[in-house]
Formats: structure tokens, C-alpha cells, sequence
């Protein structure tokens, strides 16, 4: 659901042996926005419930991100907004590339109200561009605007406008309009927190062609306890379901559905996170009902300000496996 | 008619197998021992040689079935152990070893009473006050 809009913040959605490579680095949501979480209350009111596309990111936090092949990044702190990062990866199933990415993000957070705007930019060696840029136009609505290219080509770009209320939130997006072909996405996105944990809200999707033109309504609720968040995504383009559970300070759990009808498929995952701070290191498991299982453990080379990380994934019904090694520096 | 006609001559000593007069007169049939052992099968009712047949091919079935899944099964948990389970194990285990090696050198360096972390190095035991 929403596969234009998936750049926008989720990097998740390409599951396991896809050749689309994530970017984790648009997955930290800005810290003085998404925080604190979504069961603590402020002065008694309700709190702002967040963004749309932030409802599952609890439960994908906890399932394990795809590696393939060998990464090396780099990343150097220039100053306290900039931050520039090298990535190299030498890959099996797709060609090699180096990988240049800039930021321009104000990084000590929480209680600063940030005016600055965040600029993100990416750039490949093969020539293809990614481009995030979010401004603070007023204290409550914030404007991103993102392009990306693939070489020389424009593949999306999107426009969005949200409004944070005090206790809802509001965004229209408007994806790859395109005069010349008469064709545009317009997305409305609406979160309402209702009552203490409960968080309803939906999605209405319009996208419109020279031949064709159709809209989807989907639903969205989400309610949380002290220690676990259940969220639901219901429309007719499908269904996803999503549980996450902190068991105790070292271990959390996350089970998740996906249906759609598009792909008349459904999915099954069950993830897990085990954190020993002693130890130094962060395992994600992760097993499928599409029988793929994966595990990857992030280990910190302590003394050295570095992270070493491993990764396989099985597919076991076609007998196929993916292994990664990755050494994140600085 | 002609062996029935013979077996009375044969049938003087007493034999555990009348048709054996038969069976000397049938080995120009060339029958081998496990046709012989298949005919005797000859003897019971329809159903039960039928029920028996059905019974034996599918047990050999679930049995082959019952083997490759087995296999399958093993091979599986196996990689989705090692996969899943094994690394957190080993972390876990080199953790224990090296906080059990710590300790013993705290043993060594600050005596016998400075078991756990965060005891307090050389205690003596208290003087008798008593005088």
C-alpha cells in the first residue's frame, strides 16, 4: 500500500530478497518530533499521535534489515548540523557502488525547538540522486519536499504538507505530478488520538492518469499499554497488522500480518531483539511464513568507535541464502 | 487326476504335508521358493489378502514420507537454529566466561574475601575486643 510513498519514511517495506536496497538512514525520525513515545501522557492532554507513516515503525524496528554482500560506511562528523557519510558496497546480486551522503540536521534535540531546516542528500556512483528536504514553516506545519533519480531520470517527486495539532495530525501529500502526462497521487493522511493509547485514523490515496483514475480509503487505529503497541491498517487494498511487546529490558518482540489484495498474498513475520549492553551487541531475528529466516548481529567494537555487523537470511523453500557483513565506522 | 490317484501309495508313512507328493511331481514347474511361500497366501478370504496389501503399501508409504520429512525437518531446525539462536549463545557464553575470569583475578589480587564485584577489598576479621 502506498509503494510511492514508501521513501517517505519507511525503508522497511522491500522484504527480504528484493533488490531494492533500504536506506536506513530516512528511518531515525526527527528526534523532537516522534518523542517522547506514544503512551506518556503530557500535563494530562492527549499527545500528539504522530505521523502517518510512523504507525508500524515500533514493530519494524524489532525485524532485522536485509544485508547482502560487504558495506563499509563512513561517517564523519563535520560539525553539530553536518554530517557527511561514505558508503562502499560490493554486492552479488547487483552491481557495486560507492555512495556519497551529506545531511544538514540540527542533532542535539529534544527539548530545542529546531527552526533549521533539514536537508538530505545522496548521491551514487552510478549518478542517481536522493534528495530530502524539510522546513519548518511555522511552529506546527512542517513542508518536505523529496526528489529521486535514478541516473538521469526522475523517478519520484514528492511534495508534502503536514499540520501538527495538539492532539492530531494532518498531511497531504502530492507524488510525481506530472502536467505533461495529465497524472498525479494525492495522498490525505489524518491521526486523531481519541483517548488515552487509542490513535484512529486513515488514509485516502487518489491517483489519477490520462485513462484512469481511482481512489483507496484506508483506516488505521492503533492502541498502546505501557509496555506493548497493537496497530491496524484496514482498507480495500489491503490489511496490516502489527504487534510489538517490550518483555523486559533485553528482549522485544514484534508479530506482524500483511494481506493484499494487489498481490493476493498474505504475509506472517514474527521478529525479536535481544540487546545485552554488556556484551556489547544487538541480535534481530526474524522468521516468515514465507519460510525465509533471518538473523543479523550488530556488534560495537568497543575501545573502537566502530559496529561490525553480520547477517543470513535463508529462504528455505527455494534453498537460497544471503549473507552480509558490514563495518559501520565513526 | 493322476496325482490323486498316486498319493494313496504315498500316504502310508504319515506326512505333515499331503500335497507333497504334489510337490515332487511340480518342481518340473520350476517354481521358486517365494512362489511357493506367495501361493500359500492363496489360502485366505479376498478381503484379508486385499485389507493386507492396502495395509503393507500404505504403511511403506508413511514410512517413506515419515523418513524424508524427518530429513527435512532435521535439516531446517538445524539452520534455523544456528541462524536464529546461535550467535546471541555464543555472545552470551563469552560474556559469562569473561566476567567468571575477572572474578577469579579479583580472587587472586585481593584475597579470598573479595568474592563478588563491589565487595570490599581486605577485610580482616575483627579483633577479639574483649580484654
Amino acid at each position: 500500500m502506498g509503494s510511492v510513498l514508501a521513501l517517505a519514511g519507511a525503508g522497511r517495506q522491500n522484504w527480504p530478497f528484493s533488490s531494492d536496497t533500504p536506506h536506513p538512514q530516512w528511518d531515525t525520525p526527527l528526534p523532537h518530533w516522534d518523542t517522547p513515545p506514544r503512551w506518556e501522557r503530557r500535563d494530562g492532554r492527549l499527545p500528539n499521535p504522530g505521523s502517518f507513516h510512523a504507525l508500524h515503525h515500533s514493530c519494524k524496528d524489532v525485524f532485522p534489515q536485509q544485508i547482502e554482500g560487504v558495506k563499509m560506511i563512513v561517517n564523519k562528523t563535520l560539525s553539530s548540523f553536518f554530517k557527511a557519510s561514505h558508503t562502499f558496497h560490493l554486492s552479488a546480486v547487483s552491481p557495486s557502488q560507492y555512495r556519497f551522503h551529506v545531511e544538514h540536521r540540527q542533532s542535539d534535540s529534544h527539548g530545542k525547538d529546531t527552526d533549521s531546516p533539514v536537508l538530505i542528500g545522496e548521491m551514487d556512483s552510478s549518478g542517481s540522486l536522493n534528495a530530502h528536504s524539510l522546513l519548518h514553516l511555522s511552529e506546527r506545519i512542517r513542508a518536505k519536499a523529496v526528489f529521486q533519480t535514478q541516473q538521469a531520470q526522475f523517478m519520484t517527486w514528492q511534495f508534502e504538507t503536514e499540520y501538527r495539532g495538539n492532539d492530531f495530525t494532518a498531511a497531504v501529500t502530492m507524488a510525481n505530478p506530472d502536467v505533461l502526462r495529465e497524472s498525479v497521487i494525492l495522498v490525505a493522511h489524518f491521526l486523531q488520538s481519541v483517548c488515552s493509547g487509542l490513535v484512529l485514523g486513515g488514509e485516502l490515496v487518489y491517483h489519477r492518469g490520462r485513462h484512469e483514475e481511482g481512489g483507496i480509503l484506508t483506516l488505521a487505529g492503533q492502541y498502546s499499554g505501557p509496555n506493548w503497541v497493537a496497530t491496524l491498517n484496514a482498507g480495500k487494498g489491503g490489511a496490516h497488522a502489527s504487534y510489538y511487546h517490550r518483555a523486559n529490558k533485553q528482549i522485544q518482540v514484534g508479530v506482524e500480518f500483511e494481506a493484499s489484495t494487489r498481490t493476493q498474498e498474505t504475509t506472517a513475520s514474527f521478529g525479536y531483539q535481544m540487546e545485552l549492553p554488556e556484551a556489547n551487541m544487538v541480535f534481530r531475528g526474524m522468521v516468515n511464513s514465507r519460510c525465509i529466516i533471518g538473523g543479523v548481529l550488530e556488534k560495537s567494537l568497543s575501545p573502537l568507535p566502530a559496529t561490525l555487523l553480520m547477517g543470513a537470511f535463508v529462504n528455505h523453500r527455494g534453498d537460497k541464502l544471503q549473507v552480509g557483513l558490514g563495518i559501520n565506522v565513526g | 487326476m493322476a496325482g490323486i490317484e498316486e498319493l494313496s501309495p504315498a500316504a502310508g508313512p504319515v506326512e505333515t504335508r499331503p500335497p507333497e507328493g504334489e510337490i515332487d511331481e511340480d518342481e518340473e514347474l520350476d517354481e521358486t521358493i517365494l512362489e511357493r511361500l506367495w501361493g500359500l497366501t492363496e489360502m485366505f478370504p479376498d478381503t484379508l489378502r486385499s485389507a493386507a496389501e492396502v495395509t503393507a503399501s500404505g504403511s511403506v508409504t508413511v514410512a517413506k514420507k515419515l523418513y524424508s520429512f524427518s530429513r527435512a525437518a532435521l535439516w531446517v531446525g538445524t539452520t534455523s537454529f544456528m541462524i536464529l539462536v546461535l550467535p546471541v549463545v555464543f555472545e552470551t557464553e563469552r560474556l559469562q566466561l569473561e566476567q567468571q575470569q575477572l572474578q577469579q583475578q579479583r580472587q587472586i589480587l585481593l584475597g579470598p574475601n573479595a568474592g563478588m564485584s563491589g565487595g570490599m577489598p581486605g577485610l580482616m576479621p575483627p579483633a577479639p575486643v574483649k580484654m
